[in-house]
């Protein structure tokens, strides 16, 4: 039995669960729940599921294909170098979408930076493209599977390496066989919460790839959309998007933060 | 071409890290078990390490069976997966994600048969059991198994039986001593355990703050110990003193006559407790280390009684159960304790060490 909390205290902390609860249960609350099937398979709601799932699933694999190398690039490194870059890979996680869009866009736009080299080159053009949306879901889901396996390659025994090598294994047996498969639960638990970042993405999707119905609007910007025009089938989506965060959370609890 | 004998390990290994400052030379011949003792921190596993290749050499030179693996003047540095030692760590430390089949075959290759190996380390009732499953001798044996299936030529063993309960030790100590026979070419343990060391090992070399201070056989060891930790160990009696010529004074006024000629200034004393003789009367002929102690306590070990003696000397005696019943000893009896000088070994302690 651990002991009682003095009762200010429990009281805030009531408050902060119905503080996050409540405007939850008001969304459910007003679901059209008899209209459900006639809302969702409507045109527009349709198009935007298929490419939120479509875009956001793609963006967490390149996540995952450019994020482990990166993490494990970072977990041997130590001093200055490796809070630098570390820091400029997790800056898209606390910067504001919107801003994080605009620096895509002076990058990768027609005349951006890299964007009008490969414009010439290879004729790809992200802007206003199915492209942009997965390059505006990537630059910010990346940062997790960076910080979730990185953290889990550098709790592992280093001893584990050097028993790997007196049993003969070069570098790559020793990558493929031993150190990712034992941060295999973090692999797949960022490859969720990538995914989960990038299915929930609107600022950076809007500002770099707009707002283009069946092109490049997804899910969140169709909710904010509909919002204005058709709010049954706003709150339809809504309900669309929370269910799928509250599958990927619970599947993870073990994974993301210690049962019990 | 004649081809001279040459050992399986010839080593040099000096590096810093940390406070500790290693400077150790090794010589391991074919089929032979070395025991490394010593104090924590003295740097045992990391010579290991650095006969692995996985601490660099400040300088110094490691060959393995004629092969060089570093050397001054060489700048190419064999790497740890190329140079063929196996290694046992105290935990075991086998791959948590695979079970005890592909633990044991990882290092050995697709085709490797290691079903006799299994066989006879008595894992092969483990095959399909994860890390997670086994107890810590069991882990220990499917260690010794992944390590051998690799066929290193020399194999290093950290501690290999510190974790295992002592009902269960000396099935594992016996398991690690036929394996070693049967499969290897030589062997390095590191333990802190003497009947490990004396058990499994041929010749022991004793470590202290990075230095060997002793190297020998356990025999030489156990009766001629060069310092006071393995003393200690041996349980052997320490004295400080000050030296001169072949007699030390201890810091009392006792004068203790030893089988040395040459001592002067700091010397450390030490008397084996077997060597240590007791009588009720004063011995005839005036034997020079001869003192009248109390008895404190009486221990008996099997068929062994270890006397703890108060006096001029505070030591232990060992004598046999039969002749400690013979003379009646009891705690709060007086007797006379006599040591032949040649028992009484010497060594003048050059510069202070803490």
């Amino acid at each position: 039995m651990t002991s009682r909390l003095p009762v200010s205290i429990r009281v805030l902390a009531v408050f902060a669960v119905s503080f996050v609860a409540l405007p939850l249960l008001s969304l459910l609350w007003r679901v059209p729940w008899a209209r459900l099937a006639t809302l969702l398979t409507r045109n527009a709601v349709m198009d935007a599921l298929l490419l939120s799932v479509t875009t956001s699933v793609v963006a967490a694999l390149i996540s995952l294909a450019l994020g482990v190398p990166l993490a494990l690039q970072l977990s041997r490194m130590t001093g200055l170098a490796v809070s630098a870059i570390r820091a400029v890979v997790v800056l898209p996680m606390i910067l504001p979408p919107v801003v994080g869009g605009a620096a895509l866009l002076f990058a990768f736009g027609r005349n951006g930076l890299v964007g009008s080299v490969l414009a010439d080159i290879t004729g790809l053009v992200f802007p206003y493209t199915i492209g942009g949306v997965v390059l505006a879901n990537t630059f910010v889901a990346l940062p997790f599977v960076v910080i979730t396996v990185e953290g889990a390659l550098r709790a592992i025994d280093p001893r584990y390496e050097l028993a790997a090598s007196t049993l003969g294994a070069n570098r790559s047996r020793l990558t493929f066989k031993i150190v990712l498969p034992m941060v295999r639960p973090a692999l797949i638990a960022g490859g969720f919460i990538a995914w989960a970042r990038a299915l929930g993405e609107f600022g950076a999707t809007i500002t770099f790839a707009g707002n283009i119905q069946g092109k490049t609007q997804t899910l969140p910007l169709a909710v904010f959309v509909a919002l204005e025009s058709d709010r049954e089938a706003a709150l339809v989506m809504s309900v669309l998007l929370v269910s799928v965060s509250l599958i990927v959370l619970v599947s993870l609890r073990d994974r993301w933060w210690p049962v019990r | 071409m004649t081809k001279s004998p040459s050992p399986l390990l010839d080593a040099r290994v000096v590096l810093q890290r940390g406070d500790l400052s290693l400077d150790v030379e090794i010589v391991v011949e074919r089929g032979e078990t070395v025991a490394i003792m010593g104090p924590n921190g003295a740097g045992k596993t990391t010579l290991l390490y650095a006969l692995l290749g996985w601490l660099p050499l400040q300088s110094g030179w490691v060959l393995l069976d004629n092969e060089i693996f570093e050397a001054p003047g060489q700048d190419q540095v064999t790497s740890t997966q190329d140079r063929n030692l196996g290694m046992v760590f105290q935990d075991g430390l086998l791959f948590p994600h695979l079970n005890v089949v592909e633990n044991i075959s990882f290092g050995a290759g697709k085709d490797a048969d290691n079903h006799d190996l299994m066989e006879r380390l008595d894992v092969l009732p483990l095959s399909e059991k994860y890390p997670a499953e086994l107890s810590a001798g069991q882990t220990q044996r499917v260690a010794l198994a992944r390590t051998l299936a690799a066929r290193p030529k020399m194999v290093f063993l950290d501690e290999p039986l510190a974790s295992i309960d002592l009902t269960a030790r000396i099935d594992a100590r016996n398991s690690i001593r036929s394996a070693l026979e049967q499969s290897l070419a030589g062997a390095l343990l590191v333990t802190h355990d003497p009947t490990d060391a004396f058990a499994l090992a041929q010749k022991v070399l004793v470590l202290e703050e990075g230095k060997v201070t002793q190297f020998g056989t356990p025999v030489q060891i156990r009766s001629q110990p060069k310092s006071r930790w393995v003393a200690d160990l041996m349980g052997w009696n320490v004295f400080h003193g000050v030296g001169h010529g072949s007699s030390v004074t201890l810091a009392d006024g006792t004068q203790l006559a030893t089988s040395e000629s040459d001592l002067s200034g700091e010397t450390m004393v030490m008397i084996s407790p077997s060597s240590v003789a007791l009588f009720l009367e004063r011995p005839g002929g005036s034997p020079r280390n001869s003192w009248l102690c109390r008895i404190q306590r009486v221990e008996h070990l099997d068929s062994l009684a270890r006397i703890s003696l108060s006096g001029p000397l505070d030591l232990y005696a060992d004598i046999t159960s039969d002749a400690a019943d013979e003379l009646d000893l009891t705690p709060g009896r007086d007797l006379w304790v006599s040591i032949k000088a040649t028992e009484v070994r010497a060594n003048t302690i050059l510069g202070r060490r803490h």
